[in-house]
This record gives structure tokens, C-alpha cells and sequence, in this order.
């Protein structure tokens, strides 16, 4: 008779109660939180892609219904599987970080204060990165009724299946703001500076990472002046732009490097991957956007996109990350082939400079000199022609075709058409979508709405 | 002298005993004895195997006596679990099913050859992927989340039959019954009400089948060998478009979608020319389908002396099917034996090897693997005609750009052509599974007193599969990873030690009692490793042994055990085969539960009125009427397939960014988990006529179901693991009235024809589900189409309603969720709504969520079999047909023939709505609509009535004369030719109605999807006896 035969242990997994148990245990947890955001049908790919196919940067050629075709021909439908693991893979984030960040505090381990404060820090950080991610694609943008609009279900507190909690109203876009606002203050508050290894700073949140995270978040808001406090927390006044305090972010000489060299200054915060930690199937940025026989071909350059802008020269750094494959123009910025490790960018440093040109460009009653040095300096880096423009109007509209041409393939575009409340352009066979149409946001996915009682569909 | 009454044959080593002392001798090789006896005494003539016969001397000096083998008298018992009873006893819903019905029908396991055998007993054969499990239910669906699929007990051991090809790569199908040989099987005995299943209480759920193989019998040994050759093909297939309609049709689309959009249109898709100047017309199931052969050979040896009996067996058999590169080949050997050590105790052992090779191409025919790119159940359908599989220069029809933009035969192709070239991946992809099975048990009855026996039962179930896949670096799934080899083990071992007393009694010469008592403990070990490497060093690697540059996480590990500790006992009385009585009880601990939670009672009670042994009625029908039982049962039982640490809320752990450990919420479990309990109540009466030469049973049941486990549904803004906690939330019932009826209809010395029908109702309907009764979807794999939901039947369909096509624009219409008719077209000009009302003006989008409803139950009303065997002289013929009605399909195959984009479609979309041909049956085409047709969401015009009647078999044979074989030194021979699927009778569209797409799931049955179609066989053999 075997003595434990009504009672084996799993051999594979630790309990809920054990999870806290030492210290290594819950720096592992904290690694499972970054895990969750880089999840492959959220920040460690799939979220990115479609806030770029979303855009007209793009044309598909596979036509394959799983690679993204009904986000980026606008056919996509409250059951569309992107909608419902989108939603999904974040939440799941969302409720990991809600969970450590009810159960740290009084966690068995023996760890400093001061470590279980930058923990949280992170837990906090990365549930406004996740809100924020969220709020992009499924709720209209701030900017078009100062976030009165429907928002997102805020869910604070740890869910671990007990107890019924199923039902929550959507909060509205600016009480979802004004959490995310709260979280990156106490996480700048609470984060560390920076790391030993230069690894965690591009993989962990600090202190920067933060800061840079409140600048996207306000300029999403439309709130400039509040854009312009923050960035000049990490942005000095005049060239050469590095960060003077924490993790001393600045450009990285060489463009093409960022993107083979995860681990420059330039970057803020990455998702970071491995032979041994991959995207997964189907959800890599290398896979979707380099040709064949490297890539999967799944999405060409729109020859009518930036790809053709006159703003957009041969000479410049950032088009020899482009390439022609029989008629077609592919974007090469992520060189890596199977199993597509490259790291995938969340924030750069370029980001947070043109972000802040926009802003002093906006506040400014004239054409404000310091952005139009910002600009020059991300465009000058990678041997772009120095523009000097003519008006505040010029400006604005160089520095937006500027992150076009920046950030092409880093999932910004979406992001830049829904907050200034542009249509969606035109691109192959897909014609435009206004700002009033319904397909201009995601829809709330029907897993959801079937069980949240309280919540409803967008309009 | 002694003979047997079988074939009149000398029976030696009979023992010979003078009644009431210890005088005896034993029979001579030419059953001849001799004894000195009184002329008042009795002798006694025993033998193992055979009925014992007492002969009065009286003065005779010479004595012929026969022997009936005991095999006549194994065919009137039923096994009923630690122990058997007489079928005039048995007051429990049991059926049973020779070995002989099922021995020489080609098969990779027996379960595939119970359709329609027994009533109340539902098999699904999914399609005809070799080796693929039939989906088999004993009176319905009797669970949501856990299995469904019945309890097997092999001589009283319950073995593994999970299907363990969906425990690795997925894919490769490797039922665990096929690992027991059909041609070993003496019987099958079907337990389905409480009474008879409760002896396996917290697993008797879903029903028992007790697999009982073959004895050795009295007698000199007697020599066996069947065989069977086969030819087997696809049943049905799809009419497609030729590569001129395909291109036309292509063509058509994009013009009307550029025309509805505003933009300019060029053609698409173009006719290409081989080197001789004729268009390119490929039919791809040229490439993917083929006449497979099969074989399979099997001898056995079996015999017994007075002390010990041995049945010895080999069995081959090598199976393509009808899918390129799909086999299937098994070896194996069992050996069955005991020994009575001394008069009062016995050794014996049941001891079988398997070893099994399986090759199974990516068939997208199993579960969640419907919308393979690769799977080859879909890729003869979507490719386009007008490219060939081959280039001139005899080279494959692929270019080298890119993985999935790698489309066959883009020549003048604008767009893509296909997903993949189905012969690339034929040629250099593999998928095999090579299982050994190793199943025995050893066991030792000691006999106290005639009435009073201890058995001790220790059994093994060891299984191993060896999953390998490849996925070639030129073209599919392997190309963008240049090459990816996996190797998954998964090993199962199990031990079952049983240890039970019987008694026997029967006093006063009418009242029989006996009862069973005795401990049941198992313990279960299940895990996988696995490897898996890409990019290859050489394009001469193909095995995971070979060389790679990148090795990728194991795609699956896992290390579970649970462990089962019961008690069990049952008694049984009568009185003068009269008045029944049975109680059975057992009480099951499992480990899967929450400490304090394990335990759980299971019980069943029966009772029984034989109204025909009662004089009165012997006096007033009895010549009419043979038999008459009245019987009643009624019990709990309870279903156990909880996953190994349910109970648990777990993390586990993986890493963030390759080297830094992570550590995630991954499990939300329930303490309060307990049992899923079935509550069954059974009545029925047994029935013959004319001395019993027809009989029948007619039986009503209601399973009451509560308890049931199900994944609750959480917000997935919840953020819990799987969206879901399992709960003992549902309840529901299944009912239903089983009819079956056999006779000889014609009885000569010549002509003989024996019939069997049996008739059998379900109804299915879930009373309770979650918190608030939340529905549950049904997933097949991409699609969502059923949906469960209290006060319907599991699994229902559920789909946006569709009414045709709207004759004034050409515009699918659908059915919103407000009852309002809508409309759709695929490109509208900017700005322009896709959904309109019939007015033209703007209405809100169709989704699944919002606008879908039931259309249909998966679940068949009425369903059985009728067979018939007719015999003249020395020819036999069999026919054996099943039927089923009163449900529904999702022929989900059906939107993909139908999809707009590059896919190639059915030959009846011609008729679709032109400006010319306004009362098309299908909407107009729009080049990349992949929503009118319901390849977006499901819709009804794909539900559709699956009614069918079936011809599973027909099979002719002749034995040869004995004159004949008597000179070759045989007992019996016969040759035979048979097909298998010879017919059907069905309105379905599809395939065929009894497809299942995703094999035994309860919650999304009914859905063909992409499948491979049924095999049709055809083959010939020859049994020879020696």
C-alpha cells in the first residue's frame, strides 16, 4: 500500500501559499509581471503590429485571417479572436499585478522596505503601461471629449477566482487616466534610479521609465504643458539630449544598431526575448514584417505611405531598413529569423525627444526654436535632411511625419492618428474610416460582455 | 468413452471419479476409461473448461458420456465487475457483444466496430483518420468538462483510453484501444444503469465496458489463423471549381469588389500554361488522396488439460489509409493462462504486449487542429486549380520567398495561389507515434469452501508513445523556423491491486445469496518530455537527433499522479429464480480532491420479478410467452475526471527574457471541489417468445446529473487564469427509452436469417450551469459554434440566423439579435456602411455575441443498429446498418467552399447572385468576403439536418465443405470478401453527418470542420481452424 497515494504533490508548480515564500520567490514574481505585459497577443508583439496595420503604413499580402486581416482591413468584430486575447493577455497582467501588490506587503519572505517599495513601484508601473496600452485601442482617445467617453473596467484589486466579482461598469477614459496618472507618480516615487546591469535597465522599470511612460501618457491626453514638466525631468534644455538624472538615456549614434544592440541608452524599455523565451507563434515582429524567406511576408511597405514621403530620403539612415522583394518593399528594422528574438521596443528615447517638440511646438504661440532642435536631433542621427520649418503649423506637421518615419513598425501610428483625431487613411483596397465610424476603436470583446454584466459595448 | 459436444471430439485427461469417495482415474488419449464400480454408484465426469456431468452406472458396463463446454455456459454469463452472474439473473441494464461479431472487420481497435450493436450505446466514428478514437457514448452525454467517454475494464482491470495522441504534438491520433487485439476479445459486456456500474462507483458515470478476452477451452489444442486484406478510399468528396471556373469566378469577385469599393479593377488570377500549352487544371485530391492497402494476420493457439488452460495469440497488422502516408501497423502477442496449484487455489495471468507504429500527416481532422494551415482535410479544397504541384522541370511548385506568402504556383497568379504546396509537405514532413503498451494482470483465487473464495489481483498498465514530428526548411509549417524536429515521450504507468472475498449460498433450495467484499487501491503516473530544435544544419537532418543551430523550449512537459483508494461490496438474492435483489456500494477516494473532500459513497440497488417462472403465469401464457422480467434499478454513481490537482490554486514558473525566473498565477483552483454525481434510475422488461426464439428488452432510464464541474466563467478583465474556476455548478438529465429485439426470422436446416434491431431515444437537456447559469461556449479551435445552455441540449448550435440572399441586391441577409433583417457586402465606397438595413440605410454590425441563437441540437433523438445474418448451406452474409436522426451539423466545411478570398470553392457557387441571375442561391461575390459565407462567424446557412442511415458493413462468406478440409487435416475454414461503409442515405451536404471535428469534446460536438472525409473499404479473408 503507497502511503501518500491520496495525496501526491505537484512536482511542477508551487502552491499559492508557498508563492511568497522567499525572497528569490518574489523577485520571480516580479519577473512574472513583466512575463504577463510581454505576453505575445499584447506587449511582447501582436499590440504593436496592429497599432500599425491599423495605420496606412502597411499594405497585407496573405490574406491570412490570424496574422491580423480584419484589424488591418477594419473588419474586425467584437469576436474577433486579436479583440478577445488582446483583452485577455492584458488583463491577465493586470490581475498578476493586482494580486502582488495586495499580497507583498505581508509576504513571509524577509525583504527590505525599500525593495518591497520598488517592487511595487513596478507593479504600479506596469499596470498604467497596461491601462494606457488598453485605453489606445479599445476607447476613444482623451483628446476628443476630454476622456468622457467610456474607458476600460479598472480593476485594482488581485482576483484569484473566489468570491464573484464578475460584474464592473467601464470607468470612464479619464478616470482610467487619472489611475495611470497615480500609479506613475508613486511608481517615479518609488522606483530605483537605475540597475547594476544595463540588461534590467532596459528590461526593468526605474525611475526614467516612468517619467518617459507620463510623457506618452500626456501626450495622449493632449496635456502639453504637463507633457513639457515631465519630459524636462529626463530632456535638458539644449543638445546633446541625455537624460542628467538615473539611467542617462540619450540617442544612440548608429539607428540600426537599437535594433540588433538591445541594450543602448537609447532604449527605455524593452521586451526582452531569447531562444528559450520566444514571442511565440505568429506573434513576432520580424515574422510579420520581413520578406521571405526570413520573414513571413505578412505585411509590405504601402509604396503611398511615409515609404514614399519626400521627407523620407533615400540617404536616411532609417529607409536602409527597408528592402525590395520583387515589386514589393518590406520593412528589415527587425532583422532576426527564426525563432525572431528580436527585442521588441516599448519606449525610446527618440520618443520621449519628439514627444517633447510636439509639445513646446503646441504651447508655443510661434515656431518654438527647442523643438525644432529636438527634431533636428532625432532626424539629424540618421542622416535625415536639417529642416528649419516656417510656421508653428510646418512644425507640428514635421514632427508627426517625423515619428512616422521614426517609429515606423514600433506601433506608434495608431496611437498618433486616434489622438489627433485624424481619420485612418486610405491603403490598397481598404478605404478610409473616420473618427465617427464605429470600426475606428476596437471593440469590447463578447468573452467580456457575456460575463461583466455591467459592461457595454462601445457605441 | 468422453467426448465433447462440440465437434464429437475424444476428450483425454477427463478426471473420473466415483461419487461421494475418493476412487477416480482420468481419461486415456482416446477419451477412453475404465473403472471398477458398483452397480448403485454415480461417476462423476470433470474437466477444466467443460460442464461437470454426473452418469448414474445402473448396470451399463460401457459409459459414453459428452461434455458441454463451458463456453456454452460463459455466453449465459455477464461480467459484472469482481465477479459475473447469469444473464437470467442479471436485473441491470447490461449488453453485451461477442468477439465473434467484430473479429474480422478492419479496424485499428474494437470500439470502431460497435456501432449499432447495442442499444443505447452511441458510437461516432469522426472521420477517417487511421486510429483515429470513435466518439462513444453509453446513454448520452453524461458530462460537460470531464469526459464523457465509458470506464474500460480488460479482465477486470480498468486500463487507460485516453486518446494519447491529443496529449502530445496533437495531430497524430493513438487510441490506447487499439493496443488490444479485436480477434482476442471473447466479449464485451455494456454496463449502463447504477446497478451494474455502481461496483466502479466515482467512475461508472458514463457506463463500463468490460472487456473479457479469450479462455483456453477443453480439449486438444485447437489452432487459429485469421486474416483480412483491404482496399480502402475516401467515401465522399467535394465537387470543386475547374481552374477556368476558378479563375472566372476569382476574377468576378475582385470586380465587383473594386466596382462596390470605387477603385479601378484588374484581374487577379490568370490562366497558366504548361510547356505544351495547356492550361493547368489540377485536382488536388489527386495529390493528397490514394487507394490504401491493409493487411492483418492473426493465429492463436489455445487448449486446456484438467488442470490448466492457455490461450496464446500473435496478431499483425499493417493499415495505409486513404490519406497519403497515413499508417498504421500493431504487433502484438497475449498470453492467458491459469493453473490450479491444488484443488483449492489458482495462479493465473493475462498478460499482453503491444507495440504499434503510427504515420499520420497533418490531416487538420483532430481536435484543435481544424484550421491547420497545413491540414491536409483543407488544403485540397483552398488551393487554386489553375497552378500545378509540379514545375516543368519536374521541380515542386514553390517559390522561395517567404513562409506563408511560399504559395504554390504564383506563375500568373496576382494573388496567392494556396496556403501550401500538400505535396511538399507529403513528401518531407513526418508525424509519427510509436506506442508500446504493455497491459497484464497476475491473480491467485483461493477456494476456502465451494462457497467461499479470496481473490488477490495485481494488474499493469504500462504505456509508452514516442511522438516524433518534423516540419521540412523548404516549404510549411517548418519553412520560416528552416527546419523544426520535435520528440515528445509521454509514459503512463498505472497499478491496480485488488483483493476481494465471494460467497455463494444458496439455502432451503430457494433462496440463492451470495456477495462480494473487497478493497480497490491505483495509482496513476502520467508525463511527457519533450525536445524540439529548428533550423537545420544540413537539409539531410529530418530526426531530432540529427543536427540543428537552435534548440527551442520543450514544447510540452508535464509530470502528474493521482491516486485512487476504494472499498466495494455487493450482495445478490433471489428467490427461486423468482424475486431479485442486488445492492452494490463502494466508497472512492481520490486524490484530485481537497483534503477532508476525497471520500465519496456511490450506490446501486436493484430488483427483479421473473413473472414467467411464476406458475401462474407458466399456466396461463407460458406457451406463448418463454420469458417475462420485470426489473428496476436505481442508484448514484459519479464521474472522476477531475484534473490531477483541481483543488489546488497554483503558480508556476517560466522565465522573462531567457535567464531571469518568472513566476505566475497559472491556476485558480477550488477546495470545495467534489464529485460529479449521476443519479440513475432504470426500468425494464426482458421478453422471448416461442421458447425464447425471439427476445427482447425494452428499458426506460433517466440519468439525473448534478454536481457537474464546470469552468465557471470569470470577466476576462478578472484576469484569472483561464477566465474561469471549475465549480460543482451544473446540473442536467439525460432520458430515454431503449428498445432491441432479436429472433430467428427463418430457422431451416438450410436457410437460416437471425435479426437484430435495437432502438434507442435521447434527450439531453441542461438544467443548471454556473453562477447566473452563464452559457458555455463550444471552440473548435478558431470558430465558436456551440454553445450549452440551460433548458437546451448540450452543445447546441448556436449561429447567426441567415434567410437567403437578398434578390434585389445580391447581399447575404441576416437576422440581428432584435429580429431585424440586415444585410452585408463586403466593400462599400468611403464612408459607407458594410451592414445595412433592406432599406439601404446604416444598421449596426452582426456579431456572434450580440446577434447569434440555437438553431439546432448536435445531440441525435433516435439513433441504433439492425443487423442481419443470413445463412445458406455454407454461405453466410452479413449486414449491418446503423441510423441516427433528429440533429443537427455545422457544416462548417461548408463556409470555407464558400470563403471569397483566394480559396478555391464548390462547383455550386456557380450559381450565385449575377445582376442576370437574381434568385441565386448563393450572395454575390466579393473578392475577399470572408464573412457572407461564414467563415467570419458561424451562420445558418450551415446548420444542416444530419439524419443518415448507414450500411456500416456487409460482408459475405463461404465455409468450405468438410470433405474438403478434413484432407488438409482442418475443423473449419472459411473465406470471406466484405465492404465496410458501403452506403448512405443521407441529405447532408457534407462529408458525412457523423463527422466530429473535435472528436470527444461534449461542449462542441457536431461541427465538421476541415475533416478528412470516412473510409470506404473494401476487403477479403480467409479463417482457418486447425
Amino acid at each position: 500500500c503507497k502511503e501518500d497515494l491520496l495525496d501526491p504533490v505537484p512536482k511542477t508548480s508551487v502552491s499559492d501559499l508557498s508563492a511568497y515564500d522567499t525572497p528569490d520567490r518574489i523577485e520571480s514574481l516580479v519577473n512574472g509581471l513583466y512575463r504577463g505585459v510581454k505576453n505575445g497577443n499584447f506587449l511582447g508583439g501582436r499590440y504593436f503590429i496592429y497599432n500599425d496595420i491599423r495605420g496606412e503604413e502597411f499594405l497585407n499580402q496573405t490574406n491570412n485571417g490570424v496574422t491580423g486581416l480584419q484589424t488591418w482591413n477594419f473588419t474586425i468584430n467584437a469576436s474577433s479572436n486579436e479583440v478577445n486575447n488582446l483583452w485577455s493577455s492584458a488583463y491577465a497582467a493586470i490581475n498578476n499585478m493586482n494580486l502582488f501588490l495586495d499580497k507583498v506587503d505581508a509576504a513571509p519572505a524577509k525583504i527590505a522596505t525599500d525593495k518591497v517599495a520598488n517592487y511595487k513601484g513596478e507593479a504600479r508601473f506596469l499596470r498604467a503601461l497596461s491601462y494606457f496600452s488598453l485605453l489606445n485601442i479599445y476607447a476613444q482617445p482623451y483628446t476628443k471629449d476630454n476622456g468622457a467617453s467610456l474607458g476600460l473596467p479598472l480593476r485594482l484589486k488581485g482576483e484569484t477566482g473566489a468570491g464573484n466579482s464578475n460584474n464592473l461598469k467601464r470607468s470612464t477614459v479619464a478616470e482610467v487616466y487619472a489611475q495611470i496618472l497615480d500609479d506613475l507618480n508613486f511608481a517615479e516615487t518609488n522606483l530605483p534610479a537605475s540597475y547594476a546591469l544595463q540588461d534590467l535597465n532596459v528590461t526593468r522599470a526605474h525611475k526614467n521609465t516612468a517619467i518617459a511612460l507620463k510623457v506618452k501618457v500626456y501626450l495622449a491626453m493632449g496635456k502639453y504643458a504637463e507633457l513639457a514638466t515631465e519630459a524636462a525631468k529626463i530632456v535638458p534644455a539644449a543638445a546633446p539630449f541625455k537624460a542628467a538624472t538615473g539611467v542617462g538615456h540619450e540617442l544612440n549614434a548608429n539607428f540600426a544598431a537599437i535594433f540588433t544592440n538591445y541594450r543602448t541608452l537609447e532604449s527605455i524599455l524593452s521586451m526582452p526575448m531569447a531562444t528559450n523565451d520566444v514571442p511565440g507563434t505568429q506573434n513576432q515582429l520580424a515574422f510579420y514584417y520581413l520578406p521571405g524567406p526570413t520573414g513571413g511576408g505578412e505585411f509590405s511597405l504601402n509604396p503611398t505611405g511615409i515609404y514614399g514621403s519626400a521627407s523620407f530620403a533615400d540617404t536616411d539612415d532609417r529607409k536602409k531598413l527597408t528592402s525590395t522583394s520583387g515589386t514589393r518593399i518590406y520593412l528589415t528594422k527587425f532583422p532576426g529569423a527564426s525563432p525572431y528574438i528580436d527585442w521588441v521596443p516599448v519606449m525610446r528615447y527618440a520618443e520621449v525627444l519628439l514627444s517633447y517638440a510636439e509639445a513646446k511646438a503646441r504651447l508655443a504661440t510661434g515656431v518654438d526654436a527647442s523643438a525644432v532642435a529636438l527634431l533636428n536631433a532625432v532626424r539629424g542621427r540618421s542622416k535625415g535632411s536639417v529642416l528649419a520649418p516656417a510656421t508653428k503649423a510646418d512644425l507640428i506637421t514635421a514632427i508627426l511625419t517625423e515619428r512616422r518615419i521614426e517609429f515606423l513598425g514600433e506601433g506608434v501610428r495608431s496611437f498618433d492618428i486616434t489622438r489627433t483625431g485624424s481619420p485612418f487613411p486610405a491603403k490598397g483596397p481598404v478605404n478610409a474610416v473616420s473618427p465617427s465610424q464605429s470600426e475606428y476603436v476596437w471593440p469590447i470583446p463578447t468573452t467580456e460582455l457575456a460575463v461583466n454584466k455591467d459592461c457595454v459595448q462601445n457605441p | 468413452k468422453v467426448t465433447s459436444s462440440d465437434d464429437g471430439s475424444a476428450l483425454p485427461g477427463v478426471s473420473v471419479q466415483v461419487k461421494g469417495t475418493t476412487k477416480g482415474t482420468q481419461t486415456n488419449n482416446d477419451g477412453n476409461f475404465a473403472i471398477d464400480v458398483n452397480a448403485n454408484e454415480t461417476l462423476v465426469f470433470s474437466f477444466i473448461g467443460m460442464q461437470t456431468s454426473e452418469v448414474p452406472v445402473g448396470g451399463k458396463t460401457v459409459i459414453n458420456v459428452t461434455l458441454a463446454n463451458d463456453g456454452v455456459q460463459l455466453e449465459q454469463l455477464v461480467v459484472v465487475g469482481y465477479g459475473t452472474q447469469n444473464r437470467k439473473d442479471v436485473t441491470s441494464a447490461v449488453s453485451t457483444i461477442k468477439g465473434d461479431a467484430i473479429k474480422s472487420i478492419p479496424a485499428q481497435s474494437f470500439d470502431q466496430l460497435l456501432s449499432g450493436k447495442a442499444a443505447g450505446v452511441n458510437i461516432n466514428i469522426p472521420n477517417g483518420l487511421l486510429n483515429n478514437p470513435p466518439v462513444i457514448r453509453v446513454r448520452g452525454f453524461n458530462s460537460i468538462t470531464s469526459s464523457s467517454y465509458p470506464l474500460i475494464v480488460v479482465d477486470g482491470v480498468i486500463v487507460f483510453s485516453q486518446d494519447a495522441g491529443s496529449v502530445g504534438p496533437g495531430g497524430i491520433a493513438a487510441n490506447p484501444l487499439s493496443d488490444i487485439n479485436p480477434n482476442d476479445i471473447e466479449t464485451i459486456d455494456i454496463l449502463k444503469d447504477a446497478a451494474a456500474t455502481a461496483i466502479y462507483g466515482s467512475r461508472a458515470a458514463n457506463g463500463v465496458l468490460v472487456i473479457t478476452t479469450k479462455k483456453g477451452k477443453a480439449g486438444k489444442a485447437t489452432i487459429t489463423y485469421d486474416s483480412n486484406f483491404g482496399w480502402t478510399k475516401p467515401y465522399r468528396t467535394f465537387d470543386l471549381l475547374n481552374a477556368s471556373e476558378y479563375i472566372m469566378m476569382k476574377n468576378e469577385a475582385e470586380k465587383n469588389r473594386a466596382t462596390l469599393a470605387g477603385q479601378t479593377y484588374s484581374p487577379l488570377y490568370f490562366e497558366n500554361l504548361d510547356p505544351n500549352g495547356k492550361p493547368y487544371d489540377t485536382n488536388w485530391y489527386d495529390y493528397v488522396f490514394q487507394t490504401g492497402f491493409q493487411q492483418s494476420h492473426n493465429i492463436n493457439i489455445s487448449g486446456a488439460t484438467p488442470k490448466s488452460s492457455y490461450y496464446f495469440s500473435g496478431g499483425y497488422t499493417n493499415q495505409e489509409g486513404f490519406l497519403k502516408k497515413n499508417t498504421f501497423e500493431r504487433k502484438n502477442a497475449r498470453l492467458n493462462i491459469s493453473h490450479n496449484v491444488t484443488e483449492k487455489l489458482i495462479f493465473g495471468a493475462n498478460v499482453t504486449y503491444s507495440s504499434s507504429d503510427a504515420f499520420a500527416p497533418n490531416s487538420g481532422s483532430l481536435q484543435g487542429t481544424n484550421f491547420n494551415t497545413g491540414g491536409l482535410g483543407r488544403v485540397p479544397l483552398v488551393t487554386a486549380p489553375n497552378v500545378p504541384a509540379f514545375l516543368p522541370d519536374g521541380s515542386y511548385n514553390i517559390n522561395t520567398t517567404g513562409a506563408l506568402a511560399n504559395t504554390p504556383g504564383n506563375l500568373l497568379n496576382k494573388d496567392r495561389s494556396g496556403f501550401y504546396n500538400p505535396v511538399v509537405l507529403l513528401d518531407l514532413d513526418k508525424a509519427t507515434a510509436q506506442t508500446d503498451r504493455f497491459l497484464s494482470n497476475i491473480y491467485a483465487t483461493y477456494n476456502f469452501t465451494k462457497n467461499l473464495s479470496f481473490r488477490t489481483d495485481y494488474g499493469i498498465d504500462n504505456q509508452t508513445v514516442d511522438s516524433r514530428t518534423f516540419n521540412n526548411p523548404i516549404h510549411g509549417d517548418g519553412f520560416a523556423a528552416k527546419g523544426v524536429a520535435s520528440n515528445y515521450l509521454y509514459k503512463s504507468t498505472r497499478w491496480t491491486w485488488q483483493n476481494y472475498v465471494n460467497y455463494n449460498q444458496k439455502f432451503a433450495d430457494k433462496h440463492t445469496v451470495s456477495a462480494t467484499l473487497g478493497t480497490e487501491q491505483q495509482y496513476t503516473k502520467r508525463n511527457m518530455w519533450s525536445g524540439s530544435r529548428q533550423t537545420v544544419a544540413d537539409p539531410f537532418f529530418d530526426t531530432y537527433e540529427g543536427n540543428y543551430t537552435v534548440n527551442n523550449n520543450p514544447p510540452f512537459n508535464f509530470f502528474t499522479e493521482n491516486g485512487f483508494q476504494s472499498y466495494f461490496g455487493r450482495v445478490t438474492y433471489d428467490f427461486a429464480k423468482r424475486y431479485y435483489f442486488t445492492a452494490s456500494l463502494r466508497r472512492d477516494g481520490l486524490s484530485a480532491l481537497a483534503a477532508g473532500k476525497k471520500f465519496g459513497n456511490f450506490y446501486g440497488v436493484s430488483a427483479g420479478w421473473n413473472l414467467s417462472e411464476e406458475t401462474f403465469f407458466k399456466d396461463a401464457l407460458g406457451d406463448k410467452i418463454s420469458t417475462l422480467k420485470l426489473r428496476t434499478s436505481y442508484g448514484k454513481v459519479g464521474n472522476a475526471g477531475i484534473s490531477d490537482y483541481a483543488s489546488l490554486s497554483l503558480y508556476d514558473f517560466s522565465n522573462y527574457g531567457g535567464s531571469a525566473p518568472a513566476l505566475y498565477f497559472s491556476q485558480a483552483g477550488n477546495p470545495d471541489l467534489k464529485w460529479e454525481t449521476s443519479t440513475k434510475l432504470d426500468i425494464g422488461l426482458n421478453f422471448g417468445f416461442l421458447k425464447d426464439r425471439i427476445t427482447g428488452e425494452l428499458t426506460y432510464y433517466k440519468n439525473n446529473i448534478d454536481g457537474l464541474i464546470l469552468n465557471s466563467p470569470l470577466s476576462p478583465s478578472m484576469g484569472v487564469p483561464g477566465n474561469s474556476v471549475a465549480k460543482n455548478v451544473g446540473s442536467m438529465y439525460n432520458q430515454g427509452v431503449e428498445f432491441s429485439i432479436s429472433g430467428a426470422v427463418i430457422n431451416n436446416k438450410a436457410f437460416r436469417w437471425n435479426t437484430t434491431l435495437n432502438f434507442a431515444t435521447q434527450k439531453n437537456e441542461v438544467t443548471a450551469l454556473a453562477e447566473g447559469n452563464s452559457d458555455i461556449f463550444g471552440v473548435t479551435q478558431l470558430e465558436t459554434a456551440n454553445i450549452t445552455r440551460v433548458g437546451y441540449a448540450l452543445g447546441s448550435l448556436y449561429v447567426v440566423e441567415t434567410r437567403g440572399v437578398n434578390p434585389a441586391t445580391g447581399q447575404r441577409i441576416y437576422v440581428n439579435g432584435k429580429g431585424q433583417e440586415v444585410q452585408y457586402s463586403h466593400a462599400v465606397a468611403t464612408g459607407k456602411s458594410r451592414w445595412t438595413f433592406l432599406d439601404g440605410t446604416t444598421a449596426p454590425a452582426i456579431t456572434a455575441a450580440a446577434d447569434s441563437k440555437i438553431m439546432g441540437n448536435t445531440i441525435p433523438k433516435f439513433y441504433g443498429g439492425w443487423d442481419n445474418n443470413f445463412s445458406y448451406k455454407k454461405f453466410d452474409l452479413s449486414i449491418s446498418l446503423i441510423y441516427s436522426a433528429g440533429f443537427y451539423v455545422y457544416n462548417g466545411t461548408k463556409a470555407g467552399l464558400h470563403d471569397q478570398r483566394f480559396w478555391n470553392n464548390a462547383s455550386d457557387i456557380l450559381d450565385r447572385w449575377t445582376e442576370t441571375n437574381t434568385n441565386g442561391s448563393w450572395p454575390r461575390v466579393v473578392y475577399g468576403d470572408n464573412i457572407s459565407n461564414g467563415s467570419s462567424f458561424p451562420i445558418s446557412n450551415n446548420v444542416e439536418k444530419g439524419d443518415f442511415i448507414k450500411c456500416r458493413n456487409i460482408a459475405l462468406g463461404y465455409n468450405l465443405p468438410a470433405n474438403v478440409i478434413n484432407k488438409i487435416k482442418l475443423t473449419n475454414a472459411r473465406v470471406f470478401a466484405q465492404v465496410t461503409n458501403a452506403f448512405m442515405l443521407t441529405k447532408y451536404s457534407g462529408t458525412d453527418p457523423e463527422t466530429s471535428s473535435n472528436g470527444n469534446s461534449n461542449l462542441a460536438p457536431g461541427i465538421d470542420r476541415n475533416s478528412i472525409p470516412q473510409a470506404r473499404t473494401l476487403s477479403c479473408g480467409l479463417s482457418l481452424t486447425f
